[in-house]
């Protein structure tokens, strides 16, 4: 008995003291060094001995720039790709090509009867318990062993995955999954499910999403199973984990023109008043421009605004933005992922022709309940989360409201000073897991009130709530229904001359039903097919007088709906380890319906109250008119070399809801519009190519876009058309040929003291209106530039970390002055005068130029703390640049004085605080 | 327009001078046209002016010439102030002759416009009105008028262009003759002069009535609106003359009033319109690259007066801005700024009421006190 406990103690005691040293965090600074000089370096630095043969290293180079970096992690990447191992050996470590030394005697977990259990069970082993089993060592993975021995008769299995995360207990959607051997991968679904399809045999497997950190398993595939991953959120010495993620998710997965954000990217970002903003900070990635302070719009590939679709959990978003584009319309904090699809877009989604930005929200945390939030000079915002049953229902609320205006109350200007603006805005988010199926149910709400003085008055707010059920079928097979219902309205009231001034409320309602399923047919097959109906329901309101004085006439504006039912099946096949080929249609069947009274117009005739030919009346939900919409969707990826990949896609969309926003207003009343009798749904068609490289060494990250994209229907106000004043919407829009293209250029270092981007794009988008007679031709038929044309665009972004608590960062970018046309001059044609405008968007107003900085400072980074803070100093516009927004013209005393309109002319200085329950990495 | 700018900054707005470009500073602006009716015709030539110091530019002493497809020319007068004025006796002004002009500027450059046919103009089937109550903003108050209509019948015409031009002339009446006045010392008129108290006013309605019937199967419209007069003026109490002028015109010239109409301007607010640049027929030979604005064409013209004595069913509301003033101290009320003050005749002699000019003088509201010779008896 005692001899026993001798030799217990014998064996671990050293085994302790070195996973202590392993453990121990150093300090290293390695550029580009030989790797032998950095073991025999780490080696002193941790007392660890390390035998290796030198000629196993060769030449390599290693850079490794770390405050605090435990000694495994540094040996890791020593020997990283290059097929070489790490063992340890009586304390000591052992460098050895292949798989290493055995570190024991093989773990047999007892046969698992069941298919899913050979995750490890969270209660069994403690933290500590399990990195003393498992280790940091590179060598020793765990195996998952995936269904019951000889159970295969096919030669196939099929085997489903879940990836959660480990602290919060929530599924993490978009987490990619890598086979070395197969050269295969997966991303997870909005419920971290995957599914791959693989021979009986082993497996390496890495698991891994931004912000994680990576993790690798032996796969023992014996049958169809499944099994679950639990990814640890990269606590800060492993922030070079997260790099590589993405790297992966570039190369791997990453469909053409698909970028993601992670939210640790944008937490260090300098925010304007305080205030993250997820789609600003999408406006520095290549091909995406943020239209201006005081504008809520995005133009990606030179489309408009109204090209975008944004969704979150589903539900579509009308209005995204606070304060005309100063804010976004949603809470960042609550954000799980963000992904934006420009190049190929997935088949599941339709119905706008430049992007979608899909925006997916935390579920919540389901261990243990969490509060976070934050205070800026403008803004507060909080958001608790928690469990309602542990591990199985989760809850998240958040909650953001603005008390700006104390701020106006202080401007000596009294126009200001009698002004308020607020905002606010709610999410509340249930989900529920039964394991094989999920429920969930999202709410969304967000106000906007603004008045400027005795002028103006805007409000707007968006309304919305999701219902999710998903369920797995079969390991291969799983199905997500939804109900989905969005409501976007605004009314506005314009005093601005007591002779014309008006009222105006305007409606829309988003109501959606579909089904999705993604489906794995075999190893390299899978399938995704849905079906989807939408009904849109748009009161587009009556603009009414406004005061006694108003001698406006009232126009109404009238009702609108239309029905849009869809079904699509997109097919993904990998026909060997470098060539993957997607391939989807979509196909719509649009229709605007009744109640509706239209006119007809003579043929060949402008649609024009003097041509009306006939008048039709439809009765309520008949439909008016029918459009089909086929899309078809199609992407190779081929994978070059082991850094390197080249993805070509062909994407066509469809538009049944425009936008109508005249080139000159700044107004915000610009409403939506769906396709009807006389216009008809707008169609693009899209090529693009990109070629992606990764640098390893350098940690550098590149990619080149090109992509040609053409709009048939493509919805223009003609010449004098009259904004508020005309119900016939017909009257005032041609359609017509918009074209873009456009080269980006994106380079992106990590891994470095000093990283950040810089994306360079240089596009075009041009427009032709032109029907073969002077009626239906604007600017006389000749292609003129659209209104969001802006041939260059640079952003730089850049982010030195000081220590690991101390960040500065700082933001260029430039833009090329929007086109605008002129009012040139003044001439008098028996006696009128006439104004003798430039040709359609001759002119530009001039370059945008603006540089941000950031300073941030993490509170300290203990594991375990109650409360973790950060404060955020940020310096908007830094150099005070008057970037015009637009330039405008107005009638004073009968002569036309032009002005400049700039948003924000001088530096604007914030200090923001934010604290949450928690670590630094906890969300 | 100007939102949340100004609630952050007060100073984000500034005057900016947005760079013009020379080609569209000081364009030159040619317009006229060949009518049929008459023998006058006449061009103007002007160039631009800047937004911020609008006003007409006439540019003198350039050699303008009319011409036409047959070789004759027709040298315009110059008669100042960017007039020019030549007369085309009737056998030159036959359907189908195109017209073009050409003027040589003082700096020497060239403008050619493109030939315009001379159409042929059907006669004005009808002009008539209807009875209207226009909805106002308040639901119980209706606006109360007529609204006119032309019908066109261009059966035994290949124009397919037109446009309209509405001239009304009504007449107006002053209240009192003029009897007594004071200018520091008391006038007495006798007997008294009623010759101010009818008065007749002319004026062009400033709309722009176009029409196209190339696409419509008929070369004829019914009831095209013209505009609509209500009761709240004196134009219908004593007689109302409408001259309702038909052109017809090319397909070019159509296009451009077209345009004309899209661009007008609403003085106090630019942003309600997607803006127009209207471009006519007319070249710069000298320059091609600049533009000349304006244009130039050859129109047939008809006319039609159409006269209401009185509109049945309709209730006028109007003023005649007379507002007689008792002059509480007498004449000692008024100052010389008033003269001449015109008072009211008691039984012997004046009161102390003052009258208003336009009370005795229809002339102060403008017009003319000559009976038109179009005006019936």
């Amino acid at each position: 008995m005692f001899r026993r406990l001798i030799i217990i103690w014998l064996v671990v005691i050293p085994v302790t003291l070195f996973a202590q040293k392993e453990q121990q965090l150093i300090h290293v600074r390695f550029e580009n060094l030989p790797a032998t000089a950095v073991c025999d370096s780490l080696s002193r630095l941790s007392g660890i001995r390390v035998f290796c043969n030198p000629d196993w290293l060769g030449v390599r180079k290693v850079t490794i720039i770390a405050d605090s970096i435990s000694v495994a992690d540094a040996f890791a990447k020593v020997i990283e790709d290059t097929g070489l191992t790490i063992s340890n050996w009586q304390g000591n470590l052992v460098i050895l090509p292949g798989v290493g030394l055995p570190a024991g005697l093989p773990k047999y977990t007892t046969k698992v009867p069941a298919a899913d259990t050979s995750a490890p069970d969270n209660n069994a082993v403690t933290e500590s318990e399990e990195k003393y089993l498992t280790g940091r060592r590179a060598d020793v993975m765990q195996t998952l062993r995936i269904g019951k021995s000889g159970g295969s008769p096919t030669g196939r299995a099929k085997v489903q995955g879940r990836i959660f995360d480990e602290e919060t207990g929530e599924p993490i959607p978009g987490a990619t999954v890598f086979i070395a051997e197969t050269k295969t991968g997966s991303v997870s679904d909005l419920n971290g499910f995957f599914a791959i399809t693989l021979k009986p045999g082993n497996y390496n497997a890495s698991f891994e999403y931004l912000g994680y950190a990576k993790k690798k398993y032996l796969l023992d595939v014996m049958s169809d199973g499944s099994f679950t991953v639990r990814l640890q959120k990269a606590v800060i010495q492993m922030k070079e984990v997260v790099v590589y993620g993405d790297r992966q998710v570039n190369l791997k997965t990453k469909d053409p023109g698909l970028d993601k954000i992670a939210m640790k990217a944008i937490k260090e970002l300098p925010m304007m008043m305080g205030e993250r903003d997820i789609l600003k900070i999408s406006g520095l990635m290549p091909g995406i421009v943020t239209a201006g302070e005081g504008s809520a719009g995005l133009n990606v590939r030179g489309g408009g605004s109204d090209q975008n679709a944004f969704y979150i959990n589903k539900i579509p978003i009308y209005n995204t933005s606070h304060l005309f584009g100063f804010f976004p319309a949603f809470n960042s904090d609550i954000i799980r992922d963000f992904s934006i699809y420009k190049g190929y877009i997935p088949a599941q989604f339709g119905g706008r022709l430049s992007s979608v930005f899909n925006i997916v929200s935390r579920q919540g945390n389901r261990k243990r309940f969490m509060i976070h939030g934050g205070l800026s000079p403008v803004a507060g915002n909080l958001v608790i989360e928690g469990p309602l049953k542990k591990d199985t229902c989760s809850v998240l609320l958040s909650a953001r409201s603005t008390y700006s205006d104390w701020i106006l109350g202080r401007v000596k200007d009294p126009d200001i000073r009698n002004s308020s603006a607020s905002f606010n805005d709610f999410s509340a988010a249930i989900n529920y897991d039964l394991h094989k199926s999920q429920l969930s149910l999202f709410a969304y709400h967000s106000n906007d009130s603004f008045r400027f003085s005795e002028l103006n008055e805007y409000k707007y707010s968006n309304n919305g709530m999701s219902l999710g059920f998903s369920h797995s079928y079969s390991n291969m097979l799983r199905g997500e229904f939804s109900l989905v219902a969005s409501q976007y309205s605004f009314s506005t009231i314009d005093k601005q001359m007591a002779s014309s001034a008006y009222s105006h409320a305007y409606d829309l309602g988003h109501y959606e039903t579909r089904a999705d399923f993604t489906h794995r047919l075999g190893e390299k097959h899978s399938i995704e097919y849905g079906a989807g109906f939408v009904l849109y329901q748009l009161a587009r309101g009556t603009v009414s007088p406004y005061g006694e004085q108003s001698l406006r006439n009232i126009v109404e504006l009238g009702n609108e709906q239309g029905s849009e039912a869809s079904a699509y099946l997109s097919d993904s096949y990998e026909l060997n380890t470098w060539l993957t080929i997607t391939a989807g249609l979509r196909y719509a069947v649009y229709a605007p319906l009744g109640p509706q009274t239209v006119y007809t117009y003579f043929d060949n005739t402008p649609s024009d109250i003097r041509y009306i030919e006939d008048t039709l009346h439809f009765a309520k939900n008949k439909p008016v008119i029918w459009y089909h919409e086929p899309d078809i969707r199609a992407a190779v990826n081929l994978t070059t070399d082991a850094n390197g990949s080249v993805k070509i896609a062909f994407n066509q969309m469809h538009q049944n809801l425009f936008m109508l926003s005249p080139t000159v207003t700044i107004a915000p009343n610009t409403q939506w519009k769906l396709a009807d009798y006389h216009i008809t749904p707008s169609r693009s068609n899209q090529v693009s190519v990109g070629v992606f490289r990764n640098l390893p060494v350098s940690g550098l990250e590149a990619s080149a876009e090109i992509y040609y994209k053409n709009i048939q229907g493509f919805p223009e106000f003609r010449d004098g058309a009259d904004f508020l004043n005309q119900p016939l919407v017909e009257s005032s829009v041609l359609q017509g040929k918009q074209n873009s293209w456009g080269l980006e250029f994106f380079l992106k270092r990590s891994l470095h003291k000093l990283d950040g981007w810089i994306s360079y794009t240089y596009s075009r988008s041009k427009v032709k209106v032109d029907g073969g007679e002077a009626w239906n031709r604007i600017n006389n038929g000749e292609i003129y530039p659209a209104n969001y044309d802006i041939p260059h665009v640079l952003n730089i972004v850049l982010n030195y970390h000081f220590t690991r608590r101390i960040t500065f960062s700082s933001v260029v970018v430039y833009q090329s002055g929007k086109p605008v046309t002129y009012p040139v001059s003044v001439y008098y044609v028996n006696g009128l005068p006439v104004l003798d405008y430039s040709s359609r968007n001759a002119y530009r107003i001039p370059d945008y130029f603006r540089t941000d900085c950031s300073l941030t400072f993490e509170g300290n980074l203990k594991k375990k703390k109650l409360l973790h803070n950060s404060l955020v100093l940020s310096l908007y516009n830094a150099f005070g640049r008057d970037n015009a927004y637009s330039v405008y013209f107005t009638t004073e005393n009968g002569k036309i004085k032009s002005y400049q309109y700039s948003v924000i002319g001088v530096p604007i200085l914030t200090a923001t605080w934010q604290f949450k329950l928690g670590n630094y990495a906890s969300e | 327009m100007l939102f949340l700018p100004l609630v952050l900054l007060s100073a984000c707005i500034k005057s900016y001078e947005p760079v013009i470009r020379p080609a569209d500073k000081g364009k030159y602006v040619v317009s006229g046209d060949v009518t049929d009716a008459g023998g006058q015709q006449q061009v103007n030539v002007s160039v631009t002016s800047a937004l911020d110091d609008p006003g007409f530019i006439p540019v003198s002493g350039c050699i303008v010439v009319i011409s036409d497809d047959n070789g004759h020319e027709f040298l315009m007068a110059d008669a100042g102030n960017g007039n020019y004025y030549c007369t085309i006796e009737p056998q030159y002004l036959k359907p189908g002759v195109s017209f073009k002009v050409s003027v040589h500027t003082p700096d020497g450059t060239d403008i050619v416009s493109d030939y315009d046919k001379m159409p042929a103009c059907p006669p004005i089937d009808s002009v008539y009105y209807f009875r209207e109550d226009v909805p106002t903003n308040n639901a119980d108050i209706f606006e109360k008028g007529i609204q006119f209509f032309v019908n066109l019948n261009g059966a035994d015409s290949d124009s397919r262009y037109y446009r309209w031009e509405a001239v009304e002339t009504w007449e107006y009446h002053a209240r009192y003759p003029i009897e007594w006045w004071y200018d520091g010392v008391i006038h007495h008129v006798y007997p008294p002069d009623s010759t101010r108290m009818v008065c007749w006013t002319t004026s062009l309605v400033k709309n722009i009535y176009t029409l196209s019937t190339k696409n419509l199967s008929h070369n004829s419209y019914k009831k095209f609106p013209l505009h609509f007069v209500d009761n709240k003026t004196t134009k219908l109490a004593y007689g109302y003359s409408l001259l309702v002028n038909q052109y017809a015109m090319s397909e070019q010239a159509y296009n451009y009033w077209e345009q004309l109409k899209a661009n007008s301007i609403k003085l106090d607010n630019l942003y309600e319109k997607q803006p127009v640049s209207i471009r006519g027929n007319l070249h710069n030979i000298t320059d091609p690259s600049l533009a000349v604005m304006g244009n130039f064409s050859a129109v047939a013209v008809k006319s039609r007066r159409f006269f209401i004595r009185k509109v049945a069913n309709l209730e006028l509301d109007f003023s005649d801005y007379c507002d007689p003033m008792r002059l509480e101290r007498g004449l000692a009320e008024l100052s010389p700024i008033d003269y001449p003050a015109y008072l009211m005749d008691a039984i012997n002699g004046y009161s102390n009421v003052q009258l208003s000019p336009y009370c005795v003088d229809c002339l102060s509201l403008g017009g003319t006190n000559v009976k038109p010779d179009f005006w019936p008896n």
